[in-house]
């Protein structure tokens, strides 16, 4: 299948931001690797994903495709590899080129790349790049003062680095799991990769302090990022109740849900909205606010009950608070108490879900995070931005995802210097 | 040029205002690399130190374990910026300073007096990083927040919780909104660092916890920009538009793993059903019927049982390392005591000593990230309250008489 590549703006060209002029090998893949190189992308940086066509990455594959639902374990056996929508979502503004390592001409092609540039990056199981002959000892000198920046699930070293990883093995590896849940029950966990996110968000902090550190020093480093110590260093404040304190959390009556051990707040939780699994939630703090809130609610006599008077009452009167509070919300639209008792001063929030986020929050709308961008096979698609806005430095959105080697011949010819005949002949071969 | 042992922000001067675990930690973060972070708080201290888990379980203003947790390596300075003395003091240290973090929302900004353009603009190479819960522009930039409520509004709350929709979802732990708030406020403030190197200046930099938190659900938005389909909850896994089958399985000491049964690649499936018979416990999964995809697809439900019983008699860490050893992912969902014990947590030195004199040495995490070409700071205490105030305002009276 050939598509209409060369329409305007798809071409590669000079780009703007702070990593204008920084060109990336970017071996990641999966969500976490590739949403980890997509800033530096979103920045100016050059970021060329290199992948193999006999081996696609997991985002390409994934069924989350227009106008068709499905569980994204339930995979197309022969998947169009530019139609997937979350690969559209994390390689948008990345150039994509294709190489076969298992060729030793797919190798030497690398290793031009890797000199032509100044950063790379991989996410592979620990021993890949090795095979490839691709150590940091090797890489300077391909490339003096490289960024070689390593991320995994558990490290390159200790017993379990070669163990296998993704999101919600991390976030059990790393005791993001247990924390989170009702008492007395099994955890309820995480409903999404949610260390994906964040070691990507690790992964960049420590890819652009490298980038920082060797504009000040002219210095490189090789970079050893591991998902679990990630997700163990945001762990919060419960390590150190364990660790100072002595606390074991197994066994006992931790987690606690939705309410909190600390601060005392009471009310605390999500309660019933009108609808069909809609949810509002409500974190009171102090007198104030919870004066505030009775006033919302319309003064209603319960809340005059002594076992509410102060906030240590209500935080050990949780139980026959809560009923009343999810009597009053059950009526209500989630938004319009929302809104409602912000303006009174209460701390709440709509349970919104990915529909409320692009069409119903204000706020969001008001400050512009999502943003659109053509694709030639997927058309039309919504994007999320960065959450940040800057005085005067801005993203770069030029283009949604690579198709599948679309910038083979840009990457190949004008930065390599390959003959138009050379990249034929490399194709023919099956190298890229 | 700089040392280059010297850590990335050696040279910076970081003055914080920062009321939430969000600003505080990006603060820290930028204390980890070596930056010299003053941490402004009214004579009251900083919110946080308000909110336990206490030391001993007692509570005091410099025995707040949140406190401890989110305000390593920083220096304390008690500045009442609601006052007018307070304001000249956090001007004059602005002056000298590289970046101003700060967390207040606009109408505690005005109240205060605090103008980040004005400020912007009289100090041009000061970068002002705001890090706000809806940040600084827009019809909720004055809501209040919290961790629940950002989790809520900011989508990932209704993606977490039970199978059970009568029950709601449930707050993942561990302050993940304020997490979120700060990665991203320590990239922001990068990509403003590196433009500062490139085009010289420092800038604003507005930062908001909702947005963060609205692009941090991973699938979730995905499956909404595509197909136009809601995920919805599950145990433990990830939420989707349609049901999946459990992921999490209990084990004979009552701990649990994580495991996902993918029975649509032949190979894990195969040593999955390998080292099941390897115990004895494979049941029929070794007839040949099980190598057809189609056929296991079909009696999915019978190989889960099968499974379940599986890992039923067996202990958690055994089953850990075993499918491990078999390239299954898998993992044992750990307690935090648990992660202290662990050999290759122990191996890698994750955890470091933090001395807190007179009190005792205790375990903190150590750094999220390792380079080959410079080390984080090591670790040390939070400061007690205005522990560095003489010496930040001594330094700041030594300067005003050096200049005059």
């Amino acid at each position: 299948m050939t598509y209409q590549t060369d329409v305007a703006g798809r071409r590669p060209h000079g780009r703007k931001g702070p990593l204008a002029g920084l060109r990336v090998a970017d071996f990641c893949w999966m969500g976490v690797g590739s949403l980890a190189t997509r800033f530096l992308a979103d920045f100016g940086a050059e970021v060329i994903k290199i992948e193999n066509r006999l081996r696609l990455d997991t985002p390409r594959r994934l069924p989350i495709y227009k106008g068709v639902v499905r569980a994204y374990g339930h995979e197309d056996p022969n998947p169009d590899p530019n139609k997937g929508g979350l690969h559209n979502n994390y390689s948008r503004n990345k150039l994509g080129i294709t190489v076969n390592m298992k060729t030793e001409k797919g190798r030497e092609i690398v290793d031009r790349l890797i000199a032509a540039s100044s950063v790379v990056t991989e996410n592979f199981a620990p021993g890949v790049m090795e095979r490839w002959g691709l150590t940091y000892d090797r890489l300077k000198e391909l490339c003096p003062e490289v960024i070689f920046a390593r991320m995994s699930g558990f490290g390159h070293t200790g017993p379990y680095h070669e163990y296998r990883s993704y999101g919600p093995v991390v976030q059990a590896a790393c005791g993001m799991s247990f924390v989170s849940g009702l008492p007395g029950r099994e955890p309820s966990g995480w409903g999404l990769s949610y260390m994906d996110n964040q070691a990507a968000y690790t992964n960049s902090a420590a890819l652009l302090l490298a980038i920082y550190q060797r504009n000040r020093t002219g210095k490189g480093t090789e970079i050893d990022v591991s998902a679990v110590e990630a997700g163990m260093h945001m762990l919060g404040p419960i390590l150190l109740d364990v660790s100072v304190n002595g606390r074991v959390t197994r066994g006992g009556h931790y987690p606690t849900g939705n309410r909190v051990e600390h601060p005392h707040a009471a009310p605390h939780g999500v309660y019933p909205a009108r609808g069909d699994d809609r949810w509002l939630a409500i974190a009171v703090m102090n007198d104030a606010e919870w004066r505030a809130l009775v006033e919302v609610m319309g003064n209603p006599s319960w809340a005059q009950d002594g076992k509410f008077a102060t906030q240590e009452a209500r935080f050990a009167n949780q139980d026959d608070l809560d009923p009343h509070i999810a009597a009053w919300s059950r009526e209500r639209d989630c938004h319009e108490a929302m809104d409602a008792l912000q303006a009174a001063g209460v701390r709440a929030g709509a349970v919104q879900n990915a529909q409320d986020l692009n069409e119903v929050d204000p706020q969001i709308a008001k400050r512009g995070l999502f943003f659109e961008l053509d694709h030639p096979v997927i058309g039309e698609a919504r994007f999320e931005g960065e959450p940040m806005h800057f005085s005067r430095t801005g993203m770069d959105n030029w283009r949604s995802a690579p198709l599948l080697g679309e910038d083979n011949d840009y990457v190949y010819r004008e930065i390599l210097g390959y003959s138009a005949e050379e990249i034929d002949a490399l194709a023919e071969e099956g190298v890229i | 040029m700089p040392n280059p042992l010297e850590r990335p922000y050696a040279d910076l001067k970081v003055v914080e205002l920062a009321t939430d675990p969000g600003g505080e930690m990006t603060g820290y973060l930028l204390a980890g690399m070596g930056a010299d972070v003053i941490k402004v708080e009214p004579p009251e201290g900083s919110p946080t130190r308000a909110v336990g888990p206490w030391l001993k379980g007692e509570e005091g203003p410099d025995d707040s374990l949140a406190f401890w947790y989110y305000n390593s390596n920083k220096r304390s300075a008690v500045v009442d910026y609601r006052t007018k003395d307070g304001m000249a003091t956090l001007e004059a240290l602005l002056a000298g300073a590289d970046i101003f973090l700060c967390t207040l929302q606009p109408r505690a900004l005005r109240s205060a007096g605090i103008d980040h353009e004005a400020l912007s603009r009289r100090f041009p190479n000061l970068i002002v990083l705001s890090v706000t819960p809806f940040g600084l522009t827009g019809p909720w930039a004055d809501y209040k927040s919290s961790e629940l409520v950002g989790l809520a509004a900011g989508g990932p709350l209704f993606m977490c919780g039970y199978d059970d929709h009568a029950i709601p979802p449930i707050l993942p732990g561990g302050n993940q909104a304020y997490h979120v708030a700060a990665s991203f406020a320590h990239k922001a403030l990068l990509v403003a660092l590196i433009d500062r190197q490139m085009n010289g200046g420092g800038q604003v930099v507005d930062v908001s916890m909702h947005e963060g938190c609205a692009v941090t659900v991973e699938l979730g938005n995905p499956y909404w920009f595509y197909p136009k389909a809601l995920v919805e909850r599950q145990t433990c896994r990830h939420a989707q538009p349609v049901r999946t089958q459990p992921a999490i399985f209990e084990c004979a000491d009552g701990k649990w793993v994580y495991f996902v049964l993918v029975v649509a690649e032949p190979k894990p499936f195969a040593n999955l059903v390998a080292w099941m018979d390897s115990k004895g416990m494979a049941a029929d999964l070794t007839d040949e019927a099980y190598q057809d995809f189609a056929y296991r697809q079909a009696h999915y439900a019978h190989v889960q049982g099968v499974v379940e019983c599986f890992f039923l008699v067996h202990d958690a860490e055994t089953m850990f390392h075993e499918g491990q050893e078999r390239e299954l992912p898998i993992a044992v969902i750990s307690a935090p005591e648990e992660l202290f014990e662990d050999p290759h947590n122990i191996e890698r030195g994750f955890f470091v000593e933090v001395e807190h004199e007179g009190i005792g040495t205790f375990k903190y995490p150590g750094a999220p990230y390792q380079f080959s070409a410079f080390t984080s700071v090591p670790r040390t205490r939070a400061p007690k309250l205005g522990e560095h105030t003489n010496e930040v305002l001594g330094a700041l009276a030594g300067e005003a008489v050096g200049a005059s």
